[in-house]
């Protein structure tokens, strides 16, 4: 009874773990499905983080909170879609210029509102909120049925996702939009309002995997608190083949990773920490090598679409 | 757009054609900061005084922008210089602080050797490991084909926990309050090209990094090679330039800049290794890269430019307690507005 | 006249400083097939694409039906009942025939998984039209012909009853046109109107009732076929631009007295091997040889293989069986810059993305493949001084508009940069020449001037491989002529006159009898 009370506990650890994986890699997935790709993930994370939880601070609602970080992620999305869908500009040094600005600004909005204190504010963070009926599956119920909102959110998210790209019409339209913009185009879809929605909600959905770090872990805000998993998702994305099922099943990987470092350090097993630390970014890399390999990413990934600008002849 | 703005009326001449956007960008930057910073209650004008006029009012004020001038130099052609292969290396952060570790590991071991040798070594040993530090991602990219945006970026990552390693379990200084290593060798330190104020003998390496490069790439067979694998990889291949290859060697030379820049913060600066000593150089570096637009002989100028910024912004922190953070989002709006530049002139077909 | 189906007034389309339409009008009947004819930059494609929403005019009306209308977007287009088959076929490759045709007209949140009643209306049209594809299919599994029917049916579907092709007939064999005639006629005769974009008078001659002659964005004149004759339409196409009596590509082959003499072999290929992108065999077993002072002609519709055929022979694919010399070097994957070194000058089919480098100077772009060798390289330097001479000489000689050899290349218009290609390929000493579609996306008197420079280089002794997809080019030039068919070469006609049909049959895979 006690190896596997354990297991849950790593189990749901893991499943704790997951959540900013893979809602930062399912935005990340949904404007690259119609073709805009963003690497602003890490900044997005970071401005949405303090915005999160000063928003949960000063309202005293983590949802609030929540909702404020979404609206933050959100606008850096729109950001994002004005100046390449609109102005066409590269999307990959917009991407990088935003990550800058916008994890310059996490800290500023920090220092403008907090300052520096000796100790930092503090929210509440996020409780468990166990499902009827479904609690009372044996391992199941434990591991997946009696997490925080964000979880089942995640869950219901990735679902939901899948069924709109692959069972619905809607869905077609932003895939033939990532594969073949022109084509969509002349056929009536509407390439601008496609790219900037997607391209809009992965933003909002990066923002909630940001709000979800001092919400979920620490209840307060500190500059590296992101450490890299906005870069990590971009490679979960790719890892997870640019769909949202596999991406769910890939992040498992991650979060699996990051919870091995973290009880290693706490239990101890004779390595140093530093190279601990080292861990999820080293197996991100070894991931990526067959990654890379069997991930078909969009035809028109990165690409910006101008309707008409014209060819050689 | 505001195409009415820009649109020239007759020739201009080609200089003021590409300095005119700059001009542009760095007013319509500093008028959104400065309403931000008006709203925020504070004095506009005393602020961009202060930003601006550090650097030349006193001569320690100018010596300080000379020496930030170097780490963002290096920074931001160990962004360009593979850039200009149409690489992508955003691991000059981690670069540095191979480099760092690198001229420490030297600089403490051999700590008895004289200076002409072991400043050459100190050096060298940044230069190496900044290389090879990017030389993995290169592999990487040239056995696997995996995208070095990201592998140099979690590279980053990794340097951190090395450099927090060997401050604290390889040579720690139990007397600094920091993860810190003890000194390197007396000999291994930069000498002074000015005594006082202190400028070290850093400023001219990078010139010369600055010189070679731009020989390198604006003359050489090799840096043909270079701007025709940036321009367009599958015609550069079909061509017979082995483009894997010169990838892989754009991303090391970058990384060995970026060594070079953590060897001289040890070797010039600090005289040891610190946790943190990478500042945000990383962050400067590449939006001093995409200001000059990837172009390797403005990166010096621009990289002046900003660093009258940042000395600036730290004045601004001291004497008027506006956050020094307020001037990267001067520097990101800049970025913007010069990238901007390009699309208005795209529009006008010119 | 009453009033037209379609009528395009005084249209004006710009890009940048480029006037690609002048005030040009359009009327289109019902029921009849209306040839839009020019050659390349004539602006036939650019006004088609205004009617169909996808340019926005500077200036000008449209009228459909006698109203004036605004199209902003195809889905206006779509919604006037107007559809257009582009030359690139604009398809989603990993979606269904059915996804495909489909798409952009389902309700947002209607499920995808059942879609009998899409399939059953396309079957319905697949087979009033007589075009036959299976729905299921997945679009990047299909060749280029299934394809062509699927982009027809997916205009089809929407009920258009105008219906724009663009150049339909450039991946077709002879006996596919052929047919593609027929079923145009079927749907003629079913009540729609059909523009009909070419830049071949003979295929205006074959099938269509009208025909305005574009020239330089303007119009030339619109004329019922029944008016007019093939000399007339020439005259309109090209205009003062070329003297139609002396040009090459208009007075035809004029066969020489006695057959031709020709050196030794310069390009030796023996059961050539070479794999494709997908990991199957492109190339898979090809014979043959250029010998010094020929042009040797290889027919193919476009995908079977002479792309690979190509790369293979200029050591940019491996080798998967069977061995090649090209100017007597060995041809291994890797081996490109030694062949380049050689004397070996190579036109890639996709000048854009395997040639032009957009983001150099124009002096970086004539030099590539050539910055290795003497006269350019002195040492570890290159002779730049050399280089801008050699430049600006070249952009007088091949009249490319530029501010000189330090302007960005991508500042250069499509023809331009066309040209640039050619002076490369042109201006340095070469043996052999291996040139892929070097026409496409010329205007009349550059394709002039490139069978004049072909012509002229075979009288110098230089072995030409001539893969192309226009077949009235290859049957003009070529002293042998070879068709490629999945990979293979099918058979090889050793002289001139070339039988058409007999090379059609061969590019739809059946081999020829022996002669």
């Amino acid at each position: 009874m006690h190896v596997s009370q354990q297991i849950i506990t790593l189990a749901r650890l893991v499943i704790l773990t997951l959540v900013p994986y893979v809602l930062a890699a399912q935005g990340t997935m949904l404007g690259g499905r119609a073709g805009v790709f963003s690497v602003a993930q890490e900044g997005i994370m970071l401005v949405s983080a303090v915005v999160g939880f000063l928003g949960a601070y000063y309202t005293g609602s983590l949802f609030y909170g929540a909702l404020l970080a979404m609206l933050a992620g959100g606008l850096v999305g729109l950001a994002f879609a004005y100046f390449t869908t609109t102005l066409k500009m590269d999307q990959f040094v917009i991407g990088l210029a935003l990550f800058f600005a916008t994890a310059g600004l996490s800290t500023l909005i920090y220092k403008i509102a907090i300052g520096v204190t000796l100790k930092p504010p503090l929210i509440p963070t996020l409780q468990d909120i166990p499902i009827p009926l479904l609690e009372r599956i044996p391992f199941l119920g434990d591991i997946l049925f009696r997490q925080n909102v964000f979880v089942y959110f995640t869950i219901f998210l990735s679902v939901g996702l899948w069924y709109l790209l692959y069972r619905t019409g809607l869905g077609l339209e932003i895939r033939s939009v990532g594969e073949n913009p022109l084509a969509a185009d002349s056929l009536g879809v509407n390439v601008t309002l496609v790219r900037y929605a997607t391209t809009i909600v992965g933003g909002m959905l990066m923002g909630l995997a940001g709000a979800y770090l001092p919400m979920a872990y620490t209840g307060t805000f500190t500059e590296d608190i992101v450490r890299g998993r906005g870069w990590l998702s971009i490679a979960l994305t790719y890892f997870g083949g640019w769909a949202p099922h596999t991406i769910f099943l890939a992040a498992l990987f991650f979060a699996g990773v990051e919870v091995f470092a973290f009880r290693a350090q706490v239990t101890g097993i004779g390595i140093p920490y530093q190279f601990l630390l080292m861990l999820p970014y080293i197996a991100t890399i070894l991931v990526m090598i067959p990654g890379f390999r069997w991930a078909r990413e969009p035809a028109f990934l990165g690409k910006n679409y101008d309707r008409e600008k014209r060819g050689i002849s | 757009m505001t195409t009415g703005v820009l649109s020239p009326t007759g020739r201009i001449r080609s200089w003021t054609r590409a300095v005119f956007p700059y001009v542009l960008a760095i007013l319509v930057a500093f008028a959104v900061a400065g309403a931000f910073i008006g709203s925020m209650g504070f004095n506009v004008l005393r602020a961009y005084e202060t930003i601006l006029f550090t650097s030349f009012r006193t001569p320690y004020g100018f010596i300080q922008t000379l020496t930030k001038f170097v780490p963002l130099t290096l920074q931001a052609l160990a962004f360009t210089v593979p850039l200009t292969a149409g690489k992508f290396n955003i691991g000059g952060e981690g670069q540095l602080i191979a480099g760092a570790i690198g001229a420490s590991v030297v600089g403490i071991l051999l700590a008895g050797l004289p200076g002409v040798l072991l400043l050459p070594l100190v050096l060298l040993g940044s230069v190496i490991a900044g290389a090879l530090w990017a030389a993995i991602p290169g592999w990487l990219l040239y056995r696997f084909r995996i995208s070095e945006v990201l592998t140099t970026v979690l590279m980053n990552f990794i340097s951190f926990s090395l450099i927090n390693y060997v401050a604290t379990e390889m040579w720690p200084d139990p007397a600094a309050g920091h993860p810190t290593t003890v000194p390197i060798g007396k000999g291994g330190m930069l000498p002074n090209i000015i005594a006082r104020p202190p400028l070290h003998m850093g400023f001219l390496l990078t010139i010369l990094a600055v010189a070679f490069v731009y020989i390198y790439t604006t003359r050489s067979v090799g840096g043909y090679e270079l701007v025709a694998t940036g321009a367009n990889p599958r015609a550069a291949h079909v061509y017979g330039i082995d483009v894997r290859k010169l990838s892989v060697l754009a991303l090391v030379l970058g990384g060995a800049l970026g060594g070079l820049s953590g060897g001289i913060e040890v070797a010039g600066v600090h005289h040891r290794l610190i946790e943190g000593l990478q500042s945000n150089y990383l962050a400067l570096g590449i939006l001093t890269g995409l200001i000059a637009k990837g172009n390797n002989l403005a990166v010096p100028f621009v990289a002046f430019f900003i660093a009258i910024l940042e000395v600036g912004a730290s004045a601004l922190q001291r004497t008027m307690m506006i956050p020094g953070e307020m001037v990267i989002i001067v520097e990101a709006l800049i970025v913007l507005f010069v990238l901007l530049s390009d699309v208005v002139k795209v529009g006008e077909g010119a | 006249m009453g009033t037209h189906l379609v009528s395009m007034q005084g249209i004006r389309k710009t890009f940048g400083d480029v006037v690609a339409l002048d005030n040009v009008d359009f009327h289109l009947e019902k029921g009849e097939i209306h040839g839009l004819l020019g050659g390349n930059g004539a602006g036939k494609t650019t006004l088609m694409n205004v009617l169909y929403g996808l340019y926005q005019p500077d200036a000008g009306k449209i009228y459909i039906r006698g109203q004036e209308v605004r199209i902003r977007s195809p889905r206006d287009a779509l919604a006037h009942g107007i559809g257009m088959v582009h030359q690139h076929f604009l398809q989603v490759p990993p979606f269904t025939v059915v996804e495909n045709i489909v798409l952009g007209t389902l309700p947002k949140l209607r499920a995808t998984t059942h879609l009998e009643e899409e399939i059953g209306k396309i079957r319905a049209l697949a087979e009033r039209f007589g075009l036959e594809v299976d729905p299921l299919a997945r679009v990047e599994d299909l060749p280029v012909g299934v394809r062509q029917r699927v982009e027809i049916l997916k205009v089809l579907y929407r009920g258009v009853d105008i219906l724009i092709l663009d150049e339909p007939t450039t991946n077709l064999t002879p006996q596919e046109v052929d047919a593609l005639f027929q079923s145009l006629r079927f749907m003629v005769d079913q009540g729609l109107s059909v523009v009909f974009i070419t830049h071949k008078i003979r295929e205006v001659m074959a099938v269509c009732d009208r025909v305005t002659v574009l020239r330089d964005g303007r119009n030339v004149f619109t004329v019922s076929l029944k008016e007019t004759d093939e000399e007339t339409l020439v005259r309109g196409m090209v205009g003062e631009q070329l003297d139609v009596a002396t040009s090459f590509l208009f007075s035809g082959r004029r066969e020489e007295a006695r057959p031709r003499s020709f050196g030794p072999p310069r390009v030796e290929v023996e059961d050539f091997a070479v794999m494709g992108d997908d990991g199957t065999l492109a190339v898979d077993g090809c014979t043959f040889h250029v010998r010094a002072g020929e042009i040797f002609g290889l027919a193919g519709v476009a995908g079977n293989g002479q792309r690979e055929l190509a790369e293979g022979l200029m050591g940019l694919r491996a080798v998967a069986r069977g061995r090649a010399h090209v100017n007597g070097i060995p041809v291994q994957e890797g081996a490109t810059r030694e062949i380049l070194n050689s004397g070996v000058a190579y036109i890639p089919e996709d000048r854009l993305e395997d040639g032009f480098l957009p983001r150099a100077s124009v002096a970086h772009n004539l030099i590539l493949g050539y910055h290795t060798r003497p006269p350019y390289r002195k040492g570890w330097f290159l002779d730049w001084r050399l280089v801008f001479q050699t430049a600006w000489d070249l952009i007088r000689e091949y009249n490319i508009r530029t501010r000189g050899p330090h302007d960005i290349a991508a500042n250069l218009s499509g023809g331009n940069i066309q040209r640039l290609m050619l002076a490369r390929a042109f201006a340095h000493p070469m043996k052999v020449l291996i040139a892929h579609n070097p026409t496409r996306g010329l205007d009349i008197p550059s394709m002039e001037f490139v069978y004049r420079k072909l012509l002229e280089q075979r009288a110098q002794g230089v072995a030409i491989l001539l893969i192309s997809e226009d077949l009235d080019e290859l049957l003009l030039l070529s002293d042998r002529l070879g068709a490629m068919y999945e990979g293979r070469i099918l058979g090889i006609l050793e002289h001139p006159p070339f039988d058409k049909y007999v090379i059609g049959r061969m590019m739809a895979g059946i081999p020829a009898e022996t002669r």
